[in-house]
């Protein structure tokens, strides 16, 4: 199987399930369920495949760059391209939507209304999420986003609660808002780009300073043979036209390829014409390609879809968009904000830290004021997301100021804290949610003090639900805490003031998770209607609770051997490019022009410069005495 | 040596099988549960025998020396054989890192400058992030020997005990104190195994926690303990007040954990390991181990002056010229000891500080120190062998653990906070003591306070004197607990108001739980023998004696805060006993029912009470004592004079406090102010009995004060957990009220502008013109209407003159435009 085949398998076959539930009648429930949950099963297992070594589909972890990665001409004219690929960013949230999805589609079996509408938009779900998650080319991106879209706004506006339509058409519309930002930088970045630059920075033609590999960039070979036509005539002059003593022959080529861009990015100037304000056009970019992917984290200020779309959401969808959606907002951010847009990146990160930890607090407030159980977890989804954003945005620590020497471990350190955040709040949160689930199937609310004793009633339940409620409360040995402390461990040479309320934060979280167990699981009785509806879980339900608080127990205590050893060559690679795109350009600028600092220092108080030189390095004072002596 | 990381590994995980075991098994243990007991017994006994097992071995590698005499020879193969241990262990990430340490110790024969034997080395990594590691790892030399023996020898003792005292568990239980709605007692299934299964669970959090190498791994059990204790206190969940306790319990200690999180962050952030090794090396390079500030802090700390360095070197400079530049600036304008405004301290001590301080912070929520100690007395809901177990001998001692093992990190000025958290905290808790009449808060705020003077004597300087302690209080007050528990199994009742005279009934408990007070109380014969509590108590005080004599103001205070806090604790125990055991019976209906408890109950007391005897004893003929076995482990550089760089005093040498000058004085005043106590409890309680009420009313506002504990819990909920929840509220308000408030307005605004849009632009101005148009066409229609009439002539005059006109038309058209060819 070519990797061509087998990425685009992993994606279309939940569509092509979708195709064929239409041949199965609508009134054989269980057919269509077994069905789809054997589709997602099938896509699960075919995910694995990434780990089955010995065949073009493994995926190699001593590789920074794009594997499985190919480009097929799909809209050539504009140049559009059908252009997948996994990296160690992308593979675990892959991993991640699988995963979720089969155990989504196992919890479905509470749905009732019309099923077989719900499982076709089910599937049609699970191939965008999968898609975006794979997607290189910007525009197919973009379509996968919208794609997911749409079954999304129908699941939760058909099969939703009371207030389904209103949910619905809000989180259709938060999503709207920020695809249309989404579009507009998308344009921009499209007709500001162009490959005949980068291709004479890269090692396309002799280069002795090839800065970028043209090969990795897996432009196809239409793309470069029309480059290598336009441009190998004029071989003789490339000095001059790198030095821009020379005009660069033929038109401009333009492209969605997000590695290009992101080579553009950091390795040209096309993007750094002045707009509006004076900003660049990668600020511009930046800010709202953030926006876009914020509203989708969420991040406060918009975060106000979450907690209703979550409360109408059947089980199932809160599951997936808990643990899946969410995370392509972040996903974004580190896919596609940062690499393309560096400076925008710089000049806006006190932005977005500010927005991490606003989110973590407010989240973790609000959360302890909530009566609703499913709305009480919805914003510990806030919260907890806020440490993703808080970890991406140290990303830029040890850059501010100018000139100095710094050691990029510590952003190193957030940013896969961040992704390790969003993989482990993609099973806490999403096992949260079903926990709720489960309990509401049985009585039918989710009246906070309308609960109690379930402990008695239904010890397995509370068993599984009190583990996976402390993996969201970041315990130690469960996975949410690995996340938590490598995000704020790094923030500490970013902003000490930043740290200090990241840190508090664990105090709210404990305050807040624990008062939801101690009213939903303790206590003498059972205070709420229904009472005797409390049965014990499925063998069904045992299942699933079961295999979400294993991985959380195994991604708590071996969060290397199975998360960050797959991300870190490439997260090492992202992060080296960039510190060495803010030693060659941003500094000198810096310097340059000392009064540009000002965006980027905002709170000057808070403002630390330095990552220390580590200690390794140094010969201690002591040791030379000595040695001297 | 190299069989101790293993060997103590599993006695870590095997509590953690034993769990696992009875979490999928349960109820289906033969015996409704009962056999839960004996795999959780068989765990931690197996923890046990490999703990004693790892000091046999250390004991065949490092015989402790005598105290006292030349041993300078010693101290440096130890030092050697430390290096021995590390190099094994050279796997780490930090190979050059270790290895520099290493070649820097190896000069180090001197005695002041040895370092404790060790092994140290990792089990496996959390994060890797260039060069910074995140690791599962060991670090082990005789303290943490000592723990895993005193741990897995009290656990192993309380999980006895607890098949008795939990013996009701094995059947279905009428809770007494839990009620339903309808004000109904609850009735609901026993739980013994789930007890044993937390037991189990909570001796490999604490068993790992003291194992631990690097700063994160205590951490990460840290809030597994808290976790075990969460449940254990909440182990009555029907119980509003118990599952309140646990939530408590578990909040305080993440305000804690908050604090220990910044100093985690400061030191990781400077320094980039959290090794205990590594950190120890850097604040204290060998050969002299004097404190000093990490080079790491310093650089970290003067980010102006390497910026401007690195200004002067201009761009092209590479980071290894810019390092040595740096290097070099900082060793001639004495960074390390000039501060930015060109006087003491220099860069970096504050962050020295802040570490300290913020690793001391967990300690207190741990410890129950104050400001946190809140928790502690609450916590008393749980069973008594948990409050035993977890709440007095081990995981409370944790705080105290945690502040010796770091040490050698802490500033005088850390310790400064450190000896008057503990001051307080001693004080505080002592006299909320004497009004409780819930024994097991008794013993609650006892053990509060006896942690405050474990902390006080690390806080000045006494660091094994702290140690000592912390293993002494662990079996004596274990061991009170459990005659408590062994009590309150026969009357059913906390309140002591409602016992007394109980010695006849349970002599068994009465005599050992003699020996608890008496071991606490410090009791002894001056300078000959005495139970365990007369050694690590007059340490303390010697320590406190040598404190005051260097530094008159503060030290005073310390001393006599110790020396009455001793005075007050002998009180307090002995009216605990004496209203218990002695007088008349107040309650004959729970009188009567009392009983001798079973001897799975009592046989535990009695092991407890030898060790609360004799712990501490010199074991005959031979050099090896609690004292010298934890000397051992006692930090390089740890018998340095410490001189304060922000207050102005010396923390002074803990081996100068075994001079006659200090330990005679302390001594004896130990020796009076135990025998006052005793002699206040017995006049007040035992030969006139009246006298304590009339106290009670002369002084009754500051009995109030007392009995309602100097109304911390009152403050605390006005000042943190009532705004906490105003807060919050807004928060949520805020959402539902503002932000939705704009996302729906807008939409309606835009539906409103939608709608109006469509009227004005659709009906109003297309539809109007339209329609105005069409309302012309109608009527040119019916004015033309009017042509056709029918008649024919008419018709084909219209035809005539229609023909005429258009032909007139196409020739003029033809003659102007088509060129009239």
């Amino acid at each position: 199987m070519t990797a061509a085949l087998f990425l685009s398998l992993i994606v279309f076959l939940p569509a092509a399930g979708a195709l064929l539930l239409a041949f199965i009648p609508s009134k054989s429930h269980n057919a269509l369920r077994g069905f789809s949950l054997a589709v997602t099963a099938v896509v699960f297992l075919l995910t694995l495949g990434f780990f089955m070594p010995g065949w073009q589909g493994t995926f190699d972890t001593a590789q920074a760059g794009m594997q499985l990665a190919f480009n097929k001409a799909w809209i050539p004219s504009f140049n559009i391209y059908y252009f997948l690929g996994v990296d160690g960013i992308s593979l675990p949230l892959v991993l991640l939507t699988s995963f979720i999805s089969l155990l989504a589609m196992g919890a479905s079996w509470s749905i009732t209304k019309h099923v077989k509408g719900y499982c076709i938009l089910f599937l049609l779900l699970e191939t965008g999420m999968l898609g975006v998650f794979v997607a290189l080319d910007f525009f197919l991106f973009y379509v996968f986003w919208e794609v997911m879209l749409l079954p999304m706004y129908f699941l939760i506006g058909v099969w939703g609660g009371p207030r389904k339509e209103y949910a619905a058409i809000k989180f259709f519309l938060y999503t709207l808002v920020g695809s249309v930002l989404m579009l507009i930088a998308l344009l921009m970045l499209y007709f500001n780009s162009d490959l005949r630059e980068i291709a004479l920075a890269s090692d396309l033609f002799e280069n002795p300073q090839a800065a970028v590999s043209w090969e990795e960039l897996h432009l196809s070979p239409q793309v470069t043979e029309r480059v290598t036509t336009m441009l190998q005539p004029h071989a003789d002059q490339f000095v001059a036209i790198r030095a821009g003593e020379v005009d660069m022959p033929g038109q401009s080529v333009h492209t969605f390829n997000l590695l290009a861009m992101a080579a553009i990015g950091q390795h040209t100037t096309q993007y750094d014409d002045a707009l509006l304000f004076n900003w660049t056009l990668q600020e511009w970019a930046f800010l709202l390609l953030l926006i876009g992917f914020i509203i989708k984290v969420p991040s406060v200020p918009f975060h106000t879809w979450l907690p209703d779309a979550h409360v109408e959401a059947p089980t199932p969808i809160s599951m997936i968009l808990a643990g899946v959606l969410l995370k392509m907002g972040g996903y974004g951010i580190i896919r596609i904000c940062y690499p393309i847009c560096p400076e925008g990146g710089y000049n806006w990160m006190w932005l977005v830290c500010i927005l991490g930890v606003v989110s973590m607090v407010y989240g973790a407030f609000a959360a302890l004021a909530q009566k609703d159980f499913k709305r009480m977890v919805a914003y510990s989804s806030v919260s907890h997301m806020g440490y993703v954003m808080l970890g991406l945005g140290v990303w830029s620590v040890g850059m501010v100021g100018g000139l100095n020497p710094f050691n990029s471990d510590y952003w190193n350190m957030g940013i896969k804290g961040a992704m390790f955040q969003m993989i482990a709040h993609g099973i806490s949160s999403a096992g949260m949610f079903f926990m709720v689930g489960v309990v509401y199937d049985r009585v039918h609310h989710r009246n906070l003090d309308e609960f109690g004793g379930l402990f008695g009633r239904m010890p397995v339940y509370t068993a599984l639900a009190i583990g996976i409620f402390f993996a969201g409360l970041g315990l130690p040995g469960l996975c949410g805490f690995i996340g938590e402390v490598l995000v704020v461990l790094s923030v500490w040479n970013f902003s000490k003031l930043l740290a200090v309320i990241s840190a508090g934060v664990v105090i709210l979280t404990a305050g807040y998770i624990l008062w939801a167990i101690q009213r939903v699981y303790l206590g003498p009785e059972y205070k709420g209607p229904h009472g005797e509806a409390l049965t014990p879980m499925t063998p069904r339900e045992v299942s699933i609770g079961a295999v979400l608080l294993i991985f959380a127990i195994l991604l708590g205590v071996f969060p290397y051997h199975t998360v960050l050893r797959y991300m870190d060559a490439t997260i090492d690679r992202q992060v080296d490019d960039l510190t060495e795109w803010t030693e060659r350009v941003k500094h000198p600028s810096l310097e340059a022009q000392p009064e540009q600092q000002a965006r980027a220092t905002v709170p000057p108080t808070v403002a630390v410069v330095l990552a220390p030189v580590a200690p390794a390095n140094v010969v201690q004072n002591g040791a030379v005495d000595d040695a001297s002596r | 040596m190299e069989s101790l990381p293993v060997l103590l590994g599993l006695a870590v995980l095997a509590p953690l099988a034993s769990f696992f075991v009875i979490l999928l098994l349960g109820p289906s243990l033969g015996h409704g549960g009962k056999s839960a007991a004996y795999v959780a017994i068989g765990a931690i006994v197996l923890a046990g025998l490999l703990s004693f097992i790892s000091l046999g071995i250390w004991l065949a590698n490092h015989w402790p020396e005598a105290p006292h005499d030349d041993h300078h020879a010693a101290a440096s193969e130890h030092a050697g054989d430390a290096h021995e241990g590390e190099s094994q262990n050279a796997k780490s990430a930090h190979d050059s890192h270790a290895s520099e340490g290493v070649a820097g110790d190896s000069h180090a024969a001197s005695h002041h400058g040895s370092t404790p034997p060790k092994v140290s080395g990792e089990y496996y990594v959390l994060a890797k992030i260039g060069d910074l590691q995140l690791s599962i790892s060991y670090y082990i030399d005789s303290l943490t020997i000592a723990m895993f023996c005193m741990v897995t020898l009290i656990a192993s003792c309380i999980h006895v005990y607890a098949t008795g005292y939990m013996h009701d568990e094995l059947h279905d239980i009428t809770d007494h104190e839990a009620h339903t709605a309808d004000g109904e007692h609850v009735h609901r299934p026993g739980r013994f195994h789930r007890f044993f299964q937390y037991l189990s669970l909570f001796c490999f959090s604490m068993l790992g926690l003291v194992l631990a190498g690097n700063v994160l791994m205590v951490f990460v059990f840290w809030e597994l303990v808290g976790i075990c204790s969460y449940f254990l206190i909440g182990f009555y969940i029907e119980r509003k007040s118990a599952t309140n306790a646990a939530n408590k319990a578990f909040i305080v200690n993440r305000v804690g954990d908050f604090g220990m999180i910044i100093g985690l962050m400061a030191i990781w952030s400077s320094l980039g390991t959290f090794a205990f090794d590594e950190l120890f090396e850097a604040v204290r390079p060998g050969p002299s181990h004097v404190l000093q500030t990490p080079d790491g802090m310093v650089y970290a700390s003067a980010q102006d002056r390497v910026r401007d360095i690195a200004r002067e070197l201009g761009p092209d400079a590479t980071p290894d010229q810019l390092e040595t530049a740096i290097q070099e600036r900082a060793t001639t304008e004495n960074w390390r000891n000039v501060g930015p405004d060109g006087k003491a301290p220099g860069y970096g001590y504050w962050l020295l500080i802040v570490a300290g301080v913020g690793i001391f912070c967990g300690c207190v929520g741990k410890s129950a120190q104050f400001p946190l100690h809140v928790w502690l007395p609450d916590a008393m809901e749980g069973p008594t062998p948990v409050s035993a177990l977890v709440h007095s001998a081990t995981m409370v001692a944790a705080g105290v653990y945690l502040a010796a093992r770091f040490y050698p990190f802490f500033a005088p000025e850390v310790l400064f906070v450190i000896a008057i958290v503990g001051a307080i905290t001693l004080f505080m808790a002592a006299t909320i003591a004497i009004t409780a009449t819930d024994i097991k808060r008794v013993l609650a705020y006892s053990t509060i306070s006896q942690l405050g003077y474990m902390m006080l004597a690390i806080g000045m300087g006494g660091w094994l004197a702290g140690v000592m302690h912390l293993v002494t209080h662990a079996f004596f007050k274990s061991l009170l607990f459990l005659c408590s528990g062994s009590v309150i199994h026969a009357v059913h009742t906390n309140e002591m108001p409602e016992m007394g005279g109980l010695i006849k009934k349970m002599p068994w408990t009465a005599y050992t739980m003699l020996i608890g007070c008496l071991a606490i109380a410090g009791a002894g014969i001056p300078f000959v023998i005495g139970l365990s509590g007369y050694y690590s108590k007059d340490a303390i005080l010697e320590q406190g004696h040598l404190f005051m004599t260097t530094n008159p103001g503060w030290g005073a205070v310390f001393f006599w805060a110790a020396a009455g806090g001793a005075a007050i604790t002998a009180f307090y125990m002995f009216r605990m006993w004496y209203m218990t055991f002695l007088g008349k019976p107040r309650n004959h209906h729970r009188y009567d029912h009392a009983h001798e408890s079973p001897w799975s109950m009592v046989a535990p007391l009695v092991i407890l009470a030898v060790f609360a005897v004799g712990v501490a004893w010199p074991i005959p003929f031979s050099s090896l004592r609690l004292s010298t076995l934890l000397e051992q482990a006692r930090p390089a550089g740890g018998l340095n004079d410490m001189q304060g760089v922000l207050v102005n005093m010396v923390w002074p040498n803990e081996h100068d406090s075994h001079a006659a000058s200090h330990v005679i004085p302390a001594t004896l005043i130990a020796f009076g102010t135990a025998l006052s106590g005793i002699l206040l409890a017995t006049m007040f309680y035992v030969w006139q009995p009246h006298l304590a009420g009339e106290v009670r009313q002369q002084f009754s506002p500051i009995h109030r004060f007392l009995v309602n504990k100097w109304w911390f819990d009152e403050l605390y909920d006005w000042i943190f957990v009532k705004p906490t929840h105003v807060v919050s509220g807004v928060a949520a308000r805020f959402d539902r009220n503002w932000i939705d408030w704009i996302v729906d307005g807008s939409a309606k605004v835009t539906r409103r502008f939608a709608y109006g849009w469509e009227w004005l632009a659709d009906r109003v101005v297309v539809d109007g013109f339209v329609n105005v148009f069409a309302g012309w066409m109608y009527s040119l229609g019916l004015a033309t209407r009017r042509v056709q009439r029918g008649n024919l002539r008419e018709y084909v005059l219209f035809i005539l003159v229609g023909a005429l006109v258009l032909f007139v038309v196409i020739s003029i058209f033809r003659v102007t435009y088509a060129g009239g060819s």
